[in-house]
């Protein structure tokens, strides 16, 4: 192996891991000093990491306090650090850590806050992108509209979480104390539109028929499939009107970026 | 948008006067107010994506000339450049067109895993032809010529057999590259590793020096007793890094130069006084007023 990959693997062990005094020194002329000169590039990494997460999650760090935040993020950079050094993309498994950390196990609603959090991170940093003009599905054939498959801007996401992480999201980051103490944790899946437009990111809540119309939809699936998902045997009064008008909002508010039809290759 | 900026303050190349380093709590305003500095240095790192903050950033090229500072590349990784990575800044490059692009002689990434700081490099044979490799793909990338930065250290490879300063020469003579002088730097490594910051200073190719870097660092004592300089951009450029500037605009001639401040980030108005202070060493050296080396 290189010596240089040597080093360089010895300095990551050092860095990210538990105190390695087995490893050799880098530093021969200082052999004394050295555990403190790695010091200081070990606290530099960390805390950078840790800024970084405390950047993509206010409202975590809000919920749980600094000291607790700290404690997670550093645990969570241990084990699972950035592979890019572009660090807004430092985080998308931040939330399913919070789920299985078990400090954490008597807030139920964290890791749902996280995952908004980290859905308004990504749709703040999207790359720029253009809007699908809806004049063009009007050159499908009709017989083609059940197979289309419309494919989302960047930014744009739907999230179903079981906690209303939407009200406790903006009750904390405003502090509002009345807000948060009238949060009420149901047990109903809670749909979550994040975008962002010309105006910045927003969140909007979706009915449980669009947001299941939906969720299908931005996940690529046709708009046949799509009908499918809301259609579950039960289907209530005026469910075709909210897909409609769901449909129709998407395409009025640009959230597609293309579509593409059966056969096609999807881009 | 970018395109049409011919006869405004941000064509050419940068001018040889004082910029300040642009950081999130001045954003609005320095984007409102548009202060008289000579010129911008961004981070590349943060504007790698859409939305409100590239669009600031190119509304911003209409006014001042910029510089594009990247602290991600790793240049001196073993194991190879992210070529995602260097794909996401050749178009931001492409796009925002800045009149300076610079990285570090340093590594951050191994084994596909970015720790977060600008770590040190061995001076050795072997990381001389490795950074030659990756500045020269990276200069192919862009399609244009970098400056790399002389680094700040706490420790000392064993490996390193090459002085720091004909490394950089080497790496200079061999790429094509320039340098981006970071006085700072030169002042706080040459006093943890015993080094003369002077003889550094000459050792370098002058012509070679596209940018100045200055900043502010702390002086901290280790549990051992010595005393060991740390490069946190936290504060005012102390007066021996004023000094050693001064030293170095009389050997190098006038140079861009950039105040760097990334913790604490005080008030604009504290940045654009450091930026004047440079502005009267480059004013001096403007008007042959030159120090005589001791």
């Amino acid at each position: 192996m290189s010596t240089l990959l040597e080093w360089q693997r010895s300095m990551r062990a050092r860095l990210l891991g538990a105190p390695r005094p087995d490893l050799p020194s880098a530093d021969a002329a200082t052999d004394a000093k050295s555990t403190e000169r790695y010091a200081i590039y070990r606290h530099t990494c960390l805390t950078t990491l840790i800024n970084a997460l405390r950047l993509n999650f206010p409202a975590v760090r809000l919920l749980v306090g600094d000291e607790f935040f700290e404690g997670a993020a550093a645990q969570f950079v241990s084990a699972q650090p950035p592979t890019s050094a572009y660090l807004n993309d430092y985080g998308a498994s931040f939330a399913a850590f919070l789920a299985q950390f078990p400090p954490a196990a008597g807030i139920s609603y964290l890791s749902d806050v996280a995952r908004l959090e980290w859905a308004v991170s990504r749709s703040l940093h999207a790359p720029d992108s253009a809007s699908l003009d809806p004049a063009a599905l009007s050159a499908l054939d009709p017989s083609q509209m059940s197979a289309v498959r419309f494919h989302p801007r960047p930014g744009v996401c739907l999230l179903r979480l079981n906690a209303p992480a939407d009200e406790i999201w903006r009750a904390v980051l405003s502090g509002d104390e009345v807000a948060m103490a009238a949060v009420k944790l149901g047990n109903r899946p809670v749909y979550l539109l994040v975008e962002r437009d010309e105006r910045g990111t927003s969140v909007q809540r979706l009915g449980c028929v669009a947001g299941r119309f939906s969720e299908a939809l931005l996940r690529g699936q046709s708009l046949n499939e799509a009908l499918d998902a809301v259609d579950d045997g039960h289907v209530a009064d005026g469910a075709n009107e909210e897909v409609n008008a769901a449909l129709a909002d998407h395409l009025r508010a640009g959230r597609f970026a293309e579509f593409t039809t059966e056969g096609e290759n999807e881009i | 948008m970018f395109e049409s900026v011919s006869g405004s303050n941000a064509s050419g190349p940068i001018p040889a006067i004082a910029g300040i380093g642009l950081r999130f709590p001045h954003h609005r305003q320095i984007n409102e107010t548009r202060p008289a500095i000579g010129w911008l240095e961004v981070h590349t790192e943060n504007y790698l994506g859409g939305g409100s903050t590239r669009r600031m950033l190119f509304d911003l090229r209409d006014t001042y000339p910029l510089s594009l500072h990247g602290v991600g590349l790793s240049l001196g990784s073993a194991d190879g450049l992210d070529m995602e990575h260097l794909k996401r800044i050749a178009r931001l490059v492409r796009d925002l067109q800045p009149q300076l692009v610079s990285e570090h002689l340093s590594w951050s990434t191994v084994d596909g895993t970015y720790l977060a700081d600008l770590l040190p490099l061995p001076m050795s044979e072997e990381a001389l032809e490795l950074i030659c490799r990756h500045v020269t793909q990276t200069q192919e990338a862009l399609g244009r010529r970098i400056l790399i930065e002389n680094p700040s250290t706490y420790l000392q490879c064993p490996q390193s057999v090459i002085p720091e300063w004909e490394f950089l020469a080497e790496v200079i003579r061999r790429t094509g590259c320039g340098l981006l002088c970071d006085v700072n730097n030169i002042f706080v490594s040459a006093f943890n590793h015993n080094w003369d910051a002077r003889a550094y200073l000459q050792e370098l190719p002058a012509a070679a020096v596209g940018e100045i870097h200055l900043a502010g660092h702390a002086l901290r004592t280790l549990n051992s007793g010595a005393q060991i300089r740390i490069d946190d951009h936290g504060s005012r450029v102390s007066s021996e890094v004023w000094q050693l500037y001064r030293f170095a605009l009389s050997i190098m001639g006038a140079k861009p130069t950039l105040i760097e401040w990334d913790t604490d980030v005080p008030a604009l108005e504290v940045l654009l006084s450091e930026a004047a202070h440079a502005t009267q060493y480059l004013n001096a050296i403007a008007e042959g007023v030159h120090e005589h080396a001791a």
